[in-house]
């Protein structure tokens, strides 16, 4: 029996200066009154806020696919941002959603699984929903119709579908900031 | 009222996954306001609408998106874009500055984001790109990349 993957918190910087507070026009200043998953004013938000007007747009579409009530379930909306995560390279994101969903499941079993890439230890749902994940998040994509066939064989509906497309589809947009802007930086 | 998103996925109102998607007014507005927060920005930040599309028009090909092919083809045709945003939009390499070097850093991060160092940003400040400018390129790449995706998806659901 292997121990489980245990991972720590990982630090972001960005590549260009992010804007200073003392700096920030009144525009950028009402931008970040929305944050993503609403943390802090990081550094990750004053390099987007660069530019406000995607800034907001994204920050709240990005938290309404992640938070909102009903639907998927918290936990494989997590598991989706982490299949993309894995895909896109995003260190950074991949950390921060395999932990959420360490501790909404109460289980490193899957993100264990996922670290020492060993897919195939995972259960029925959760290997269609990252398998999904993964060949969505390919540049052009590889998911097909077997794809949508599995994620029903395991009885989500199509509500839930469309949930887990656009949690997979936000880190095909996030990964391309995150990783791309700045770089992960390990244990503080 | 159908949107861009339903056009790019094939929903009409008598689908019943039009309605499904629905369920998410969130998702279905949100959408939207990113799509005109990065192709019609009130402030481009000096990158014009036109340079916008014909990049979402790149990042449509790479993804071989057919239909967004389509879709931001027509809507550069109607912004009467040069030579140069023409063959920018097409998939040309051999093209002036700043565009050349926006061109490699766009097919890179779209193909392969996982390949992307700290001198893919270096190279787009040489070219002469500022702060704002670098992240506003970003979100459009970004965001078409988002857009494929929810589409391709959609699409796959309707026909599954």
């Amino acid at each position: 029996m292997i121990s489980s993957v245990r991972l720590k918190p990982l630090s972001w910087h960005p590549y260009i200066a992010p804007v200073e507070l003392s700096d920030a026009t009144p525009e950028q200043l009402d931008a970040m009154k929305v944050t993503p998953s609403s943390k802090k004013v990081s550094e990750y938000v004053r390099t987007l806020v660069h530019d406000p007007e995607s800034y907001v747009a994204r920050t709240v579409l990005f938290n309404a696919i992640m938070y909102v009530e009903g639907g998927l379930g918290r936990p494989d909306r997590e598991l989706g941002a982490l299949g993309a995560s894995i895909v896109n390279g995003c260190k950074f994101c991949a950390v921060v959603h395999a932990r959420r969903h360490a501790e909404l499941t109460n289980s490193d079993g899957v993100v264990t699984a996922l670290y020492l890439d060993r897919p195939e230890e995972l259960g029925p749902r959760d290997a269609a929903i990252y398998s999904f994940a993964r060949r969505l998040s390919a540049a052009p994509s590889l998911a097909r119709e077997e794809d949508i066939a599995s994620l029903r064989s395991v009885g989500m509906d199509d509500i839930e579908i469309i949930d887990l497309i656009h949690a997979i589809s936000i880190f095909g947009w996030a990964n391309r900031l995150m990783h791309v802007l700045g770089y992960a930086e390990g244990g503080k | 009222m159908i949107d861009a998103m339903d056009k790019a996925a094939g929903l009409s109102p008598d689908d019943a996954l039009f309605n499904a998607r629905r369920f998410r007014p969130e998702f279905v507005q949100g959408a939207e306001l990113c799509r005109l927060s990065v192709l019609t920005p009130a402030n481009g930040l000096g990158l014009e609408t036109a340079l916008r599309v014909a990049l979402a028009h790149r990042i449509a090909a790479l993804n071989a998106d057919q239909v967004l092919i389509a879709e931001y083809g027509a809507k550069l045709a109607e912004l009467q874009p040069t030579e140069q945003l023409l063959a920018l939009a097409h998939g040309a390499t051999d093209l002036d500055e700043p565009l050349a070097t926006i061109a490699r850093h766009v097919d890179l991060i779209t193909l392969t984001p996982i390949e992307a160092e700290a001198r893919h940003i270096a190279l787009l400040a040489q070219a002469g790109l500022n702060n704002p400018q670098i992240v506003a390129l970003s979100e459009v790449i970004a965001f078409v990349n988002f857009q494929t995706r929810v589409a391709t998806g959609l699409r796959l659901m309707r026909s599954a």
